[in-house]
């Protein structure tokens, strides 16, 4: 008894230290630990009285539990350097950091310098800022594929929601930022596509960039092409996900990768939870123009239990008989597609991406999408100028769709005529890429040596400038070179849009066959 | 006077403002509040021709502000706060940590066809760990009614909101077909420009009918337009640097532009209160990340001299570049950053600094020009200047901002500027005749775009200021745009923002992830479109709700002072 007694007075004599002010809370808080302080101490006094050793035992216990969480958690290893006031000075005068930018190459700076400039309207006509007469040329560079960028009844009605919407969201989707017309366009793409559900992003790349690293965690596994475009690239390596890459579109690979990822797997199930896994490609390849085989793909997504991702960025509006993707091309069931994405700055020619998903991973994006958490919503202006161009496509899909798919096949079976020329990609695809030839680099390089990039982009360069002279746009295809996983052979791309009428598309084959044969003749 | 005369005097009518203002930078003397509409013929306010020199930034400034920072206590976020407070909120959270893990294990028991998503179902493990999910499914779910709440029109000083119910608890929601023009405390609509008519409006429609809607390219192949050209020189222009580049959106503005800048061998010095889209952008570049305490610049100092001297880890190679990331405005704490300390780092220690102008440009400094133009910092001291125009100028997107070098670079090597979409035509309309009016260079409207920066000031020092009168706790520093109203218990959260609702007040209230556990709050955006009127309303109901929700922590205190106050002034008065 003696010691309750003495706590109690040294409780009571503490207790003035500990809260000099006389709120109400203060005094309640105090009772309370008062009366917890002597609780503890009459249970450690009357074990000390029964069991002696409990309580060294108990003493010992406690002071491990305050070793280890006192510990470093994990040690790492930081290799740390004791260096003294002066010397961290000293070294701190004495570095030098690179450039925040290096200096642009000779050839960057000209790329740079003779970048295009479009004056006006983009469209399947465009008049260049930068060229000498102020002609219009004809544009086989833009994705365009339908021609809705210069569809005149479109931009009407865009033009009237001005009037509604103003421009801005000012807030992204969850702050007061999503619009009616962005939940009918959602319900819009859902039906068209024929999914559950879909959610809108305000750009193509950060959709594909925020969906990915959405659902797929660090622990989880992503079996991915190679080929895929930048935006996937960078969204598996945001993931953090385990990932392996399979050859461009071969199949046979891509099982052999997943049959070796599950024989992995069956050996750790019973100490961690089973990962999620994705096998992650593109409708319509970008690099390439390729088309990716659906069919085959379901049928292994169900055999090795994986689930799909499928960027259909460039195959959204181009593919299929209805124009609704790769799952329209194949005839397959959208919902064996886990993570559709798709894109409503190309072949729409609005701005903006989307996923369709089921109903509840979509709302889980709603949350945990970080382009769609954390960033403006579309404007309501290109909102509407999607719904629009995706209801004229499915009001009149043949009127689009045909005439694309006959002016591709022209224009694919015309420059595959030309010499010198390296024509890859599906036959119907609108994506064409062009590219020089080893016979023809043979040829061409006077003193033998070998051809560097830069050589080979120069001639491409030359090769779209000569065709500008004819009057037809054609751009180089873009990389960030030293970003890219693996970095696609140097190509000018072709896009041909269903507004381009077939002497349109021959001019533009001509033009190419001239320019090639004019550049190609020069020794360099 | 000539009328391009008036446009180049026409930030200068700051000084003719000026005079009238209080400490709080509130007009005081005339009873008539002169700036509650926007006069319709802008030379009026142009009769006292004050020629001053430009409000260029005086050393005087840049100390004033560096003794204010240093003088300037920094209450910890938790220091000031009731203990009661502190432990009810810890046990609201317990308790509802504790009830959906109840919830969840009794109803696997009981009705388990609702958690088949969670478990691995025939060789396929769940989308959505179990875990994971638990703060959806039964903590942000129970309050998804005060988010993502539907709007048509514009979001200006008010909003049209679609009435919607839920019959099951918030798992779906149904439009009962109504609206409610309700009063905007939410959006980043900070000066106003979210209009669908007026001058900034006919700009976009006349640019539509000149140039259509979009480009359907990127800006490095055929994306590039003479009206993204010229709108990429303005922008330049108004910053104060070089050169810029535009990009489509704003998350993307931080996400793929930051891996071009910096890669392995580098460092990412980062504050830790930090945007998603730069802590992406971190974590795409591929170079290490360190996070330095919220505005310490102390703290980061000594991270800077820990990893100049240390080198890389292991290797102990120096760095490649340092890279320092901040924000202009930390938008979820209304805090600016300390600036004009940093930059004296940055001498010192040779880093790159980026500053995020998220929030910040448009709608701070005398001219807009941002959290340089607030400190009077030249913008060329920051290298690398971020922004959105979603904020201020009613538009979407972002710039990267700095000197012509880096620009240059980054239009070839930027993933945005490569492979992402480039500006569409309507947005960039928006952009350029929104900052022609802030910089007083369209004529027409000369001295709007300098009346909705006046309004902005006043009107955020009025709110903020009512707010702390009333005895409620609201963070960030005076002049913010952004003032957050902290709330802290969990029930509080949607309590707000319902009662807010229920008051035709729409309002953002932010929790745990976005904040820290027990500081969640309300976030109050406040606009140039708003009149007095409309924050007398809202500071009226606010008050009330605070009293229904016992949130006037410190009425007690401000109670006290205000006697305090009354005693001295009557005891002046009877000597």
């Amino acid at each position: 008894m003696e010691t309750v007694a003495s706590t109690a007075s040294f409780v009571s004599s503490a207790s003035p230290v500990a809260g000099e002010t006389d709120e109400s809370s203060h005094g309640f808080l105090r009772t309370a630990w008062d009366f917890s302080f002597r609780m503890v101490l009459r249970y450690i006094k009357n074990s000390y009285k029964d069991d002696p050793f409990r309580t060294f035992l108990e003493v010992c216990l406690i002071g491990f539990i305050v070793w280890y969480m006192a510990k470093p958690k994990y040690n790492i290893g930081t290799n740390k350097v004791e260096l003294s006031e002066k010397e961290i000075d000293e070294l701190v005068e004495e570095w030098r950091p690179e450039p925040l930018v290096p200096a642009l190459t000779e050839f960057e700076r000209e790329t740079l310098d003779k970048a295009i400039m479009i004056d006006g309207p983009n469209g399947t006509k465009v008049r260049l800022a930068s060229g000498s007469n102020n002609k219009p040329v004809l544009n086989f560079a833009s994705y365009n594929f339908l021609g809705f960028v210069d569809s005149p009844e479109l931009g009407k009605h865009a033009v009237e929601s001005l009037r509604k919407y103003g421009v801005g969201t000012c807030g992204p989707p969850g702050f007061y930022g999503t619009l009616d017309v962005h939940m009918e366009l959602e319900k819009q793409i859902a039906a068209f596509i024929g999914h559950s559900a879909a959610i809108l992003y305000s750009q193509a790349f950060t959709t594909t960039l925020s969906v990915i690293p959405c659902f797929s965690k660090r622990s989880d596994i992503i079996v991915a092409d190679e080929g895929v475009n930048f935006a996937v690239q960078q969204a598996i390596f945001l993931s953090r996900s385990k990932v392996y890459w399979y050859k461009h579109n071969d199949m046979a690979d891509l099982e052999r990768i997943l049959k070796d990822v599950n024989k992995q797997l069956v050996g750790r199930r019973g100490k961690n939870a089973l990962p999620r896994k994705f096998i992650v490609t593109e409708g319509l390849f970008q690099n390439t123009g390729d088309i990716s085989p659906l069919v085959e793909l379901v049928e292994l997504k169900h055999r090795y239990k994986f689930r799909i991702i499928l960027d259909e960025s460039f195959s959204f509006g181009v593919l299929g008989k209805r124009g609704a993707g790769l799952t329209d091309h194949f005839n397959i069931d959208p919902h064996e597609i886990d993570l559709l994405i798709g894109a409503l700055c190309f072949a729409i020619g609005a701005s903006g991406g989307f996923c369709c998903a089921d109903k509840d991973l979509v709302e889980h994006q709603r949350l945990s999408g970080a382009g769609y958490c954390f960033s403006a919503s579309l404007p309501g202006i290109l909102t509407i100028a999607a719904a629009d161009a995706i209801h004229a496509l499915e009001a009149d899909p043949d009127s689009y769709l045909d005439n694309l798919r006959d002016n591709a096949v022209l224009l694919r079976t015309l420059l595959k005529r030309i010499p010198g020329l390296q024509i890859d990609g599906a036959a119907d695809s609108p994506l064409i890429h062009i590219r020089l030839a080893p016979d023809a680099l043979v040829r061409m390089k006077r003193s033998g040596g070998a051809w560097t990039k830069t050589d080979i982009d120069r001639v491409l360069t030359d090769v779209a400038e000569e065709a500008q002279k004819d009057g037809v746009l054609l751009t180089r295809a873009m990389y960030v070179d030293d970003h890219e996983r693996i970095l696609p052979n140097s190509s000018i791309r072709i896009c041909v849009s269903s507004a381009h009428t077939r002497k349109e598309v021959e001019k533009c084959a001509h033009a190419v066959k001239s320019a090639v044969s004019r550049i190609t003749s020069k020794k360099r | 006077m000539g009328k391009g005369q008036r446009a180049v005097h026409a930030f200068k009518s700051t000084e003719f403002i000026e005079h009238t203002r209080d400490k709080d930078g509130l007009l005081v003397g005339g009873e008539q509040y002169p700036f509650k509409q926007a006069p319709k013929n802008s030379s009026t306010l142009l009769l006292s021709e004050k020629t001053t020199s430009t409000p260029a930034v005086s050393k005087e400034v840049v100390e004033a502000n560096l003794t204010e920072g240093v003088q300037k206590k920094e209450p910890s976020e938790l220091e000031a706060v009731p203990t009661l407070i502190l432990v009810t909120t810890y046990l609201s959270f317990l308790m509802l940590i504790m009830f959906a893990h109840m919830r969840d294990f009794i109803g696997k028991i009981l009705n388990p066809e609702q958690y088949v998503q969670l478990r691995e179902q025939s060789g396929y493990a769940p989308m959505v760990s179990d875990f994971e999910s638990l703060w959806t499914r039964r903590l942000y779910g129970r309050i998804r009614d005060c988010f993502n709440r539907p709007i048509t029109g514009v979001a200006g000083g008010r909003v049209n909101l679609l009435e919607r119910v839920s019959k099951d608890f918030n798992n779906t929601f149904q439009f009962t077909g109504r609206v409610h023009n309700v009063l905007n405390l939410a959006s980043y609509n900070y000066l106003g420009f979210a209009q669908s008519e007026g001058p900034c409006a006919d700009k976009v429609e006349e640019a539509m009918h000149a140039n259509g809607i979009t480009q359907s390219s990127s800006r490095a192949e055929v994306g590039r337009s003479r009206q993204l050209a010229e709108t990429e020189d303005m922008v330049a222009r108004f910053v104060g640097t070089e050169a810029a580049l535009i990009v489509s959106m704003g998350y993307a503005t931080n996400a793929l532009n930051i891996p071009t800048l910096v890669g392995k061998g580098c460092l990412i010095i980062s504050d830790e209160l930090n945007h998603s889209s730069l802590v992406s952008g971190a974590r795409l570049s591929g170079a290490t990340i360190r996070v330095f305490k919220h505005n310490d610049v102390r703290n980061l100092e000594k991270q800077l001299r820990f990893s100049v001297s240390q080198g890389q880890p292991r290797t102990h190679r120096p760095w490649k570049k340092i890279l320092v990331v901040i924000e202009g405005l930390y938008s979820m704490e209304g805090q600016f950053p300390k600036l004009p300390e940093i930059i004296e780092l940055r001498r010192k220690y040779g880093f790159y600094l980026f500053v995020d102008e998220a929030h910040s440009i448009g709608a701070l400094g005398k001219r807009g020009r941002g959290v340089c133009d607030h400190f009077g910092v030249d913008p060329r001291e920051v290298d690398v200047l971020m922004g959105t125009f979603t904020k201020s100028f009613g538009a979407a997107g972002g710039y990267i901002a700095g000197s012509k070098a880096l620009i240059d670079y980054l239009r070839l090597h930027s993933h945005s500027a490569v492979y992402a979409e480039s500006m569409s035509v309507p947005v960039l309309a928006q952009i350029s005749s929104s900052m022609r009016m802030i910089m007083g260079e369209d004529r027409e409207h000369a001295l709007e775009g300098q009346q909705h920066l006046e309004q902005l000031a006043v009107n955020s020092r009025y709110m903020a200021r009512r707010l702390a009168e009333m005895g409620f706790m609201t963070m960030g520093d005076p002049g913010s745009p952004v003032i957050p109203l902290l709330l802290f218990n969990p029930a509080k959260i949607p309590a707000f923002s319902r009662e807010c609702l229920k008051r035709n007040i729409a309002v953002v209230v932010v929790s745990y992830p976005a904040t820290s556990i027990i500081t969640g709050r309300v976030r109050i955006c406040i606009s140039a479109s708003h009149t007095r009127e409309d924050l007398d309303y809202a500071l009226e109901q606010i008050s009330e709700i605070g009293d229904l929700l016992m949130l006037k922590f410190h009425k007690d205190k401000v109670a006290q002072e205000h006697e305090q106050s009354s005693s001295t002034t009557s005891s002046k008065k009877n000597a």
